[in-house]
C-alpha cells in the first residue's frame, strides 16, 4: 500500500529567457517519505523546490498539492541579518505563534534547546541550520522542503543532520524534499532520489540511481563506489552514537 | 490657536519630539533592511522637490513628496524588489537631484528661499502649520508600522523565509519605500535634507550595541534620539549652533560614549 499522495508534479518545464532551467520533470511526494534531489550546480534543484513551495508560479506543466498542504521551508542561503538583535526564541515566533511547549519541543527535536535565549547573530552556521530546521516543524507541516540543509556544516555534523531529518520524518510523519550534493551521506535516509540536470536523468531508489549510467556520467564511478563505503561507515557511526550521545552546552 | 504654541522654542521642542518618535522605528527598519542609503538619496533629491515646489508655487513639502515618490516608484520598477538597491544608482540619483535642485533654486528671485535651512534644517523656525503636518504624517506612519510590524520584522530577518511563509514581501517592501518618502518629506524641516539619514542611522547604531530584541532596539534608539535632540537644542539655544548639525554631532558623541562604555564592560555583551 502506498502512502498518502501529497504533491504530484507533471511535466514541469521552465524557461528563463533563452535558458531552459527545467525540462519535463514529473514526480510524486508521499507522506513520510524522504525525496532527495541531487544534481550538479545549475541543474535547477533550487528552482524545482521553489515550484513545489509555490514561490515560482510561471512554469509549464502542472502541480497538484493536497488541499490544505502545509509546507515548512529551509532556504539554501539564509542571509541572517547581523544588524538586528534577535533571539533564537523570537526567530521561531516570527510568523508562527507557537506555545512555549511547542517551541521547546521543536528546539529539542533538533538538539538545540540550549540555544533558545541566544542571539541569532552569535550562532555558528551549523547551529543556525539546526535552529532553522526546528523552525520548519512549527507549523505542523505535511511537507518539509530543505535546500542543502548541510551547506557550511562539517562532515560529522552533516551525518547527524541527516539522521535528525530522518527522525523528524518519523515523528511528524511528514514528507521531506531535500536538496543535497552528497548522495553518499543521505543515502540511508532516502526513499526516493531525483537525479536532476535540467531534465530528470533518473529517479528511484538510491541504490538503483547510484548505478544508473546517467548518474555515473554526472558524478563518476568514484562517487558511486563511495556510497558503499559511506553506507557501511554510517551504520558503524550509528552504533557508537547510540552509546555515547554527546551534548554541548556553552 | 493654542497660546503656548506661540513660543518658537516650544514649537521647536515639540517638532523635535515628534521626529524622534518616528525616526526611531523607521530608522531601525531601514538599518535592518539596509535602506539607510535610500533615505540619504531621497534627502538629497528633495532639494529638487523644494525647487520645483517653489517654481510651481505650491508648498515645498509637496514638491519634495512628489520627487521622492517618483524616485521610489522608478526604483521599484527597475529592481522589482528582487535585488538590493545599487549604490551606484542611488549615488547618481542622489547627486543629480541635489545638483538639479540647486540650479532650480538659483533660478528663483533672490531671497525667496533660504538654501541653508533646506540643506541643514531650521528647527527653530518651525511654524504651527509645519507642526501639524509633522504630527499628522507621524501618526499615519506609526499606525501603519504598528499594523504591519510583524511583517516588517519578518521581512527584515529573511526575505526568503517571510516569502515562503506567506508574507507578501514585495508589497511590504513597496509600502516601506512609500513610508520612507513620506518620512523624508516631513523630516526635512527639522534636520535639513543632508542630515536626515544621520538621525535615522546614528541613534540606531548606538541602540544596536546592547539591544536584545527588535522592539528593544527601537525603544533604545528613541532614547538616544531624545538625548541627541536635547543636546542639539541646548547647543542651539546657548551657543547659537545650527540645530540640525548640533543634533547630529550630539548623536555621534553619544554613540562614541556608548562605544567606550560598552567596550569597558565587554563581558556584559556576547
Amino acid at each position: 500500500m502506498q502512502a498518502e499522495l501529497l504533491v504530484r508534479a507533471r511535466r514541469l518545464s521552465l524557461t528563463l529567457g533563452k535558458r531552459q532551467i527545467l525540462d519535463d520533470i514529473s514526480f510524486e511526494l508521499r507522506r513520510a517519505e524522504i525525496t532527495t534531489i541531487i544534481g550538479p550546480n545549475g541543474a535547477g534543484k533550487t528552482t524545482l523546490t521553489n515550484i513545489v513551495n509555490g514561490l515560482i508560479g510561471d512554469f509549464e506543466g502542472e502541480i497538484e498539492r493536497m488541499p490544505g498542504l502545509r509546507i515548512g521551508y529551509l532556504p539554501q542561503k539564509v542571509y541572517v541579518n547581523t544588524l538586528m538583535p534577535l533571539s533564537v526564541e523570537r526567530l521561531l515566533q516570527l510568523t508562527y505563534s507557537p506555545t512555549d511547549q511547542e517551541l521547546d519541543r521543536a528546539l529539542a527535536q533538533t538538539e538545540v534547546a540550549y540555544l533558545k535565549q541566544r542571539q541569532v547573530r552569535s550562532l555558528s552556521e551549523g547551529e543556525l541550520k539546526r535552529v532553522l530546521l526546528a523552525r520548519t516543524t512549527l507549523g505542523q507541516p505535511d511537507l518539509i522542503v530543505l535546500d542543502e540543509p548541510t551547506a557550511g556544516v562539517d562532515v560529522s555534523g552533516e551525518i547527524r543532520m541527516y539522521q535528525l531529518i530522518g527522525e523528524l520524518r518519523d515523528q511528524l510523519q511528514c514528507a521531506v524534499l531535500l536538496v543535497s550534493h552528497d548522495l553518499h551521506l543521505v543515502m540511508s535516509q532516502t526513499d526516493q532520489v531525483l537525479c536532476l540536470n535540467q531534465h530528470l536523468c533518473c529517479s528511484g531508489l538510491p541504490e538503483s540511481v547510484s548505478q544508473h549510467p546517467e548518474y555515473l556520467a554526472l558524478f563518476g564511478q568514484q562517487a558511486s563506489d563511495s556510497i558503499a563505503i559511506y553506507t557501511h561507515h554510517h551504520d558503524h557511526e550509528h552504533d557508537v552514537s547510540g552509546e555515547s550521545s554527546e551534548h554541548r552546552h556553552d | 490657536m493654542i497660546e503656548w504654541l506661540d513660543d518658537f522654542g516650544v514649537r521647536a521642542v515639540i517638532a523635535g519630539l515628534i521626529m524622534v518618535a518616528i525616526a526611531a522605528p523607521m530608522g531601525c527598519l531601514m538599518v535592518w533592511q539596509r535602506l539607510a542609503f535610500l533615505s540619504d538619496t531621497l534627502g538629497h533629491a528633495a532639494v529638487m522637490g523644494v525647487g520645483l515646489g517653489l517654481l510651481l508655487q505650491v508648498q515645498p513639502i509637496f514638491g519634495v513628496l512628489a520627487v521622492a515618490l517618483l524616485i521610489v516608484f522608478s526604483l521599484s520598477r527597475v529592481t522589482g524588489f528582487n535585488t538590493a538597491l545599487s549604490e551606484t544608482t542611488l549615488a547618481i540619483i542622489s547627486h543629480t537631484g541635489l545638483a538639479g535642485g540647486i540650479i532650480l533654486v538659483g533660478l528663483l528671485p533672490a531671497n525667496t528661499v533660504n538654501l541653508e535651512a533646506i540643506l541643514f534644517g531650521d528647527l527653530l523656525a518651525t511654524t504651527t502649520r509645519d507642526l501639524l503636518t509633522l504630527l499628522v504624517t507621524t501618526v499615519l506612519l506609526l499606525f501603519v508600522l504598528l499594523h504591519h510590524w510583524r511583517s516588517f520584522v519578518a521581512v527584515s530577518v529573511s526575505r526568503e523565509i517571510a516569502q515562503a511563509e506567506g508574507i507578501e514581501v514585495r508589497k511590504v517592501q513597496f509600502l516601506m519605500y512609500i513610508m520612507i518618502a513620506l518620512l523624508v518629506a516631513v523630516m526635512m524641516k527639522v534636520m535639513g535634507v543632508l542630515l536626515i539619514a544621520a538621525m535615522l542611522v546614528i541613534p540606531t547604531s548606538s541602540a544596536r550595541l546592547f539591544s536584545r530584541s527588535p522592539e528593544q532596539m527601537v525603544f533604545i534608539s528613541g532614547l538616544y534620539g531624545l538625548g541627541a535632540l536635547a543636546g542639539g537644542i541646548t547647543g542651539s539655544f546657548h551657543f547659537d549652533w545650527q540645530t540640525g548639525p548640533a543634533i547630529v554631532v550630539s548623536a555621534t558623541l553619544l554613540l562614541l560614549l556608548t562605544l567606550v562604555v560598552t567596550r569597558s564592560f565587554k563581558p556584559h555583551l556576547e
